[in-house]
């Protein structure tokens, strides 16, 4: 007998991808509320995730606390029958009445006022509240590595934000490639800050839309420079996709609520290590280059 | 200095994880520095820059961990490497011991623990009362740190508490100190032979630090709830708690804090102070010099002079303390920087009681302060968002809060206020409190800090001085940096004043004209 | 001195409700904290907080509390023997030729769901009162059939529950108290009546369970004049491992070593007797309903008593969980819809295959083994979630509802603590905690068997339905 869960919700595409053909893959690495597993065909990496975990690209969200309970293994097979996702003989996952998810992001507004005022208050509050150590600056450094490393965020975001604001794309992919991989974590500070910043380049209508592009570039040319987790998160963000968490804090960035402000922010800022704030920060930098690049003061 | 690296192929660890590891990895003994990092060719570079590369580490590929340790020896390195495997095979499970049992109701939980001795309730108001209630059925002291709780409901929690022998501070109780733990919002002070009763609880905390800062130490601090003192209610927990400091053998001195009384709840609380043999050293903000001494006990007009008046009766030598005088010269100073338009106080608080005793030291020259806590309510600021005058606002209060933490854990809208007062030319000083201790901001100065330095730069640029005085309430012994703190306000410009007192004292002679 | 004078000299050792942070902050000062699991009682509704609040008046409350206290010793001293067995006809109280018994709170024929409808079906056919299947679906909906809780009739029933006139029963006498319990026999696993099946092999088996099985344990039990006391069995397969309601290994063993002497002493012949020694060992299942039986009968004498707010009957009949409380004596049930329940599986089968949870088992863990005593039978923690801790976890948290621990029947690994007994309405509403039930998990549909085990609930609506009728009528 193994395990049976129920599927909550899944990225359509994943759902699709479940049902439409059969799927077989293998366990890549296992967390304690996640695990990951990857694609035999196109080698792709899709995460299974616990209840408390947004939805995603690519990820389904299982009924249950935490996913290290069925001891899951790396290497474990993975595959689907009767739209039952199996994996190894020790759990089986319910997909039939997964809710669908899409990542879908909102467009840009036509009345940046708003947007201004939200942008600038919430770099004042990730600033108060936000994790150092990655693109945030650490008050204390835990050694010159950590010190280092921030200073070579610091350096290379600036290079990238100015020749983004300035239009030249070339430059910018250049000292976004350079940023992939740098930093501590799982999914290193570099990458989580350009997920953020790819967000704000796939809002329809934002001035910096028709450059939208710049983000296949520079993952096409970061493939070898980073971990296959990271490298998946930000290959979707280069299409426009990102998690749940990043879409609601860009669509109350769009409204004038505090409140819900606050709250999606958290959200945002709660995951992982320093992966949050920095995503947050890409984000913010991404919104304020093209409230720049369309010819406000920011 | 020796480095080694370990690599662990393709080993993937959550970034919680991996930064707790870190940081206990740079912990170890014998260990200079000690990364863990995923193997990408940008991470190589930061090491090659601090150098840090191996041999080992350049070979490693992106989906590596890496493990690198300087330190002084081989043996050292080794040492290290094998307990940070120590670190990574360390599983959560295994220590649930009794202690986690888990509970979901406060009298299953006293029932299982019969050393359990008080209960903190902090859920909402709607729900606090009865939580209350079980609390001291259970024979468990209670310490009600929700508000929103009814008078009714108050009055009587406070009477069964009063027959059963028990505490029932609050609603509204954010401040105690029993057993020299603090509860919830208060300082960490040395232990001693002063006891507080207060029904402040940012007027509390100062009196406590005050008295600490003196030299002096605190037996018990118990805290009553903002409307203890209110006709309703009587002062129960006022009269009980001065009772329990009278009969408890640690204490010397009892200080009273409060704001102004009822009049039938004062006439209690100072015939109860006639019958003690202990000195009473009152504060009560605003309160009346002549009825109190005619009870017997020792006046106190402001915070500091509470403190010093304690530790003096608790038998410090006066010879030997550094009262803080106020800094004469200084108020000549920033007199002569302010021009004749910069008129006005505006004083932004997270603490009620601060707010008050800065007020009420305004209120003695000047007939223009206005707040949303002034009694009168001809002064009351008409609309929350715009300062009248000279200006006092307490941000704890519930119009300000709105669904938010306090401003001692959010220092938000406190912020944003700060940030319009420093544009207004009419502004002559901004004072502000940083409360520190548990509960409070992990680094209330630093929130500020970035505002406060572009503040300044931007009156500097319109040709005028921005003056601000901010006052760190907190003690060495607190969780965050003290020294830290006031540094930073230090480093900024800002003029650091030693109390409350002080600060509000200071406010208000710098901007008093022609005199 | 004072009790505030005692705190002054002692280190506060603090209970903190709400705030988790301010629980940090005292385990760094080295103080001693519980934190508490802590969420809004009766899930915030005002009207319910009301009704705890009416029954916490200490004059009420003395009345309830001496009211459970009664209850939950007659729920102890009960000591339930086994007497016989015998053919529902012959001993079942208010039992006719057209009678059908099932599980749970009252339903209809048309309501019912498919494993129930399936038992149905297969017993009218059985029972020799329709011809096939069809015939039988058309006389349970004539009228003609008279449907009827078990529990309305001193009986419990496992999964659907179904008991018609001519299967046999066990008969438990409660030496105590004298009442009489009922429950029919085990047909061991799966493809079976209580779980829907009804094919021809079921069929053959309940004829048989009738002609052979059924006669030779009544002759058997009619040859042991001192019954077998199933309190004192209970107590010893829980130290076995057993929580007697998904495991029943070591009770089936301890049950058919009692029965074996007599049966081999009774008229029949060897093959026979070997037949039944076959049957029981065909699967651990044999002893299941015996406790169900054994508990159903120390509950029965704890029901009807004023004032309390003591649950006595936990059962589903697959649409709607029931359940009955002391103080409203008779046949008054507060329900809430049936819950699924979530578990390992049998191979091939899915989560949507699931009927929602069934039958009378439930009783049980209203006594307070099963889900109850998981901490004893961690061999099948696999169905709570995987660990021994999550499984001790669960017992634990049960003693937050009750309101007694059961001194005869105990467990070992918690320091033979007894089993949590006496479930307390108010209890439940007021923490959100709800009773832990292990199950098994039938087909939905008619005539396909049992899928697999696992945990359920039971939906919150019947526990705050019972509290507002108990605010009601306890003055």
């Amino acid at each position: 007998m193994s395990f049976v869960r129920n599927i909550l919700s899944g990225d359509v595409d994943f759902n699709k991808r479940l049902n439409g053909s059969n799927f077989t893959g293998f366990v890549h690495s296992a967390f304690k509320r996640t695990f990951n597993i990857q694609c035999f065909d196109s080698g792709e990496l899709y995460t299974i995730a616990c209840r408390s975990i947004d939805n995603a690209p690519n990820t389904l969200i299982v009924d249950t606390e935490n996913t290290s309970q069925w001891n899951i293994e790396v290497n474990d097979r993975v595959f689907v029958e009767d739209k039952i996702l199996y994996i190894s003989n020790k759990l089986a996952l319910n997909i039939s009445q997964a809710i669908t998810w899409e990542s879908l992001l909102p467009p840009y507004p036509s009345n940046e006022e708003i947007l201004l005022h939200n942008v600038r208050w919430a770099r004042e509050y990730i600033d108060c509240q936000g994790k150092g150590g990655g693109i945030k600056k650490c008050s204390k450094p835990l050694n010159p590595f950590e010190a280092e490393t921030c200073k070579m965020l610091e350096q290379r975001t600036k290079s990238l934000l100015n020749n983004l604001a300035m239009n030249r794309i070339d430059l910018a992919i250049k000292h976004a490639v350079s940023l992939v991989g740098l930093g501590p974590g799982l999914t290193p500070s570099g990458d989580d800050f350009l997920t953020g910043l790819f967000t704000t380049l796939h809002m329809e209508h934002s001035p910096l839309y028709e450059h939208r592009s710049f983000c296949e570039k520079v993952t096409k040319k970061a493939k070898s420079f980073t971990n296959d987790i990271s490298y998946s998160a930000l290959e979707q963000a280069s299409i426009g996709k990102v998690r749940e968490s990043i879409i609601s804090f860009v669509n109350s960035l769009l409204i004038e609520n505090e409140d819900d402000l606050i709250l999606s922010l958290n959200k945002v800022l709660d995951i992982g290590s320093s992966s949050g704030t920095d995503l947050a920060l890409g984000l913010v930098c991404g919104l304020e280059a093209n409230i720049k690049a369309g010819g406000k003061p920011c | 200095m020796l480095v080694q690296a370990l690599i662990k192929p393709n080993t993937y660890f959550d970034s919680v994880s991996l930064m707790s590891l870190s940081t206990k990895a740079n912990q170890i003994d014998g260990v200079e520095q000690a990364i863990i990092a995923m193997g990408t060719e940008m991470n190589k570079e930061v090491m090659k820059n601090v150098g840090l590369l191996t041999p080992e580490v350049e070979a490693a590929g992106t989906s590596d961990l890496i493990i690198v340790v300087k330190a002084e020896t081989d043996e050292l390195c080794e040492t290290a490497f094998s307990k940070i495997n120590d670190l990574f095979t360390k599983k959560d499970s295994g220590k649930k011991g009794k202690s986690d049992v888990k509970y979901s109701t406060i009298s299953a939980a006293a029932e299982n623990n019969q050393d359990a001795n008080l209960a903190i309730i902090a859920v909402n108001g709607a729900y606090a009362a009865r939580e209350a209630r079980k609390a001291l059925e259970n024979d468990l002291h209670v310490m009600m740190f929700s508000d929103n709780v009814s008078i009714e409901d108050e009055i009587q929690l406070k009477n069964l508490a009063h027959e059963k022998g028990l505490l029932m501070m609050g609603p509204d109780c954010g401040t105690a100190i029993i057993g020299n733990t603090a509860l919830c919002f208060a300082n960490a002070v040395r232990k001693g032979n002063i006891g507080i009763v207060a029904a402040s609880g940012t007027g509390s905390q100062e009196v406590s630090v005050r008295i600490h800062e003196f030299g002096g130490g605190i037996s018990q601090l118990i805290g009553t709830g903002g409307r203890d003192m209110k006709e309703e209610v009587g002062g129960i927990m006022m009269l009980d708690g001065i009772q329990a400091l009278e009969d408890d053998e640690e204490t010397k001195v009892i200080v009273l804090v409060s704001k102004p009384p009822a009049s039938s709840v004062e006439e209690k609380v100072l015939a109860k102070i006639k019958l003690c043999k202990k000195p009473v050293v009152v504060w009560f903000v605003g309160g009346d010099e002549e009825k109190i001494t005619a009870a017997g006990a020792h006046f106190a007009k402001m915070s500091k002079e509470a403190a010093l008046k304690a530790v003096l009766l608790a038998g410090a030598d006066e010879s030997k303390l550094n009262k803080r005088a106020l800094n004469i010269p200084l108020i000549e100073e920033v007199r002569t920087k302010l021009t004749a338009e910069q008129k006005y106080i505006r004083g932004l608080f997270s603490g009620g009681t601060l707010a008050d005793e800065a007020m009420h030291a305004a209120m003695e020259k000047f007939d223009n302060v206005y707040s949303n806590i002034q009694r009168n309510p001809e002064f009351r600021l008409k609309d929350r968002y715009t300062s009248q005058e000279h200006t006092f606002i307490d941000f704890g209060d519930d119009e300000y809060t709105q669904g938010k933490p306090h401003p001692m854990i959010d220092p938000s809208t406190r912020l944003e206020r700060f940030i319009q007062e420093a544009k207004d030319p009419s502004v002559g000083v901004i004072v502000m409190d940083f409360v520190l201790g548990y509960g409070a901001h992990e680094d209330p100065v630093g929130a500020f800090l970035p505002a406060i330095i572009e503040a300044k730069q931007q009156a500097e640029q319109e040709g005028r001085h921005l003056e601000i005085i901010g006052y760190v309430l907190g003690t060495e012994l607190d969780p965050q940096d003290y020294d830290e703190q006031i540094n930073k306000l230090l480093a900024a410009d800002v003029t650091h004043a030693s109390s409350m007192q002080n600060a509000g004292l200071l406010a208000r002679e710098f901007v008093v004209k022609g005199e | 001195m004072s009790k505030i004078n005692e705190l002054f000299k002692s280190m506060p050792h603090v209970v903190n409700v709400g705030i988790e942070s301010f629980k940090d902050d005292l385990l760094q000062q080295g103080a001693q904290v519980i934190h508490l699991d802590w969420t809004p009682p009766g899930r915030g509704n005002p009207a319910l907080i009301a009704a705890l609040d009416k029954l916490e008046n200490p004059a009420i409350m003395q009345k309830i509390e001496e009211a459970n206290k009664l209850a939950v010793e007659r729920i102890i001293n009960s000591q339930p023997v086994l007497i016989g067995y015998d053919q529902a006809i012959n001993c079942v109280p208010g039992m006719t030729k057209t009678t059908i018994l099932h599980a749970g709170p009252p339903i209809t024929w048309d309501k019912m769901n498919g494993p129930m409808q399936g038992a149905v079906t297969g017993a009218l056919v059985f029972e020799g009162l329709a011809k096939d299947l069809e015939e039988a679906a058309e006389l349970a909906a004539s009228g003609e059939i008279t449907f009827s809780p078990c529990h309305e009739h001193n009986c419990v029933g496992s999964m659907a529950g179904v008991t018609s006139a001519s299967m046999f029963m066990h008969i438990v006498e409660n030496k105590t108290y004298g009442n009489i319990a009922y429950t029919n026999l085990s047909e061991q696993l799966a493809k079976i009546l209580r779980m829907g099946a009804n094919d021809q092999s079921v069929i053959d088996r309940l004829v048989w369970m009738r002609d052979v099985f059924g006669p030779i344990l009544r002759d058997a039990m009619k040859l042991n004049s001192n019954g077998i006391d199933l309190r004192l069995m209970l107590a010893q397969a829980l130290h076995m491992g057993d929580e007697c309601h998904n495991r029943n290994v070591a009770g089936t063993t301890l049950l058919i070593q009692a029965l074996a002497p007599y049966i081999l002493q009774t008229d029949y012949t060897i093959e026979q007797k070997k037949e039944v020694l076959d049957f029981v060992a065909s699967s651990d299942y044999f002893s299941g309903p015996t406790w169900m039986a054994m508990a159903k009968c120390a509950l029965d004498a704890a029901h009807g008593i004023e004032n309390s707010t003591i649950v006595t009957t936990m059962a589903r009949n697959g649409v709607e969980f029931g359940i009955r409380v002391s103080g409203m004596a008779g046949n008054t049930w507060f329900t809430g819809p049936a819950q699924k329940v979530i578990g390992p599986m049998f191979a091939g089968y899915k989560p949507e295959d699931s009927g929602l949870d069934i039958g009378d088992s439930a009783i049980t863990e209203t006594y307070g083994f099963g889900g109850f005593a998981m901490a004893t039978a961690p061999a099948i923690v696999a169905l709570v979630g995987g660990t021994v801790e999550e499984a001790i976890g669960f017992t634990t948290q049960m003693k937050e509802i009750t309101t007694e621990q059961n001194p005869n029947v105990t467990i070992p690994l918690l320091d033979f603590m007894g089993i949590p007994t006496g479930i307390d309405v108010r209890k439940v509403v007021q923490t959100g905690i709800m009773p832990i039930i292990n199950t098994a998990i039938a087909h939905k549909e008619a005539g396909i068997g049992m899928i697999g085990a696992g945990i359920t609930h039971p939906p919150v609506e019947a526990f705050e339905k019972a509290m507002l009728t108990l605010s009601e009528n306890i003055h």
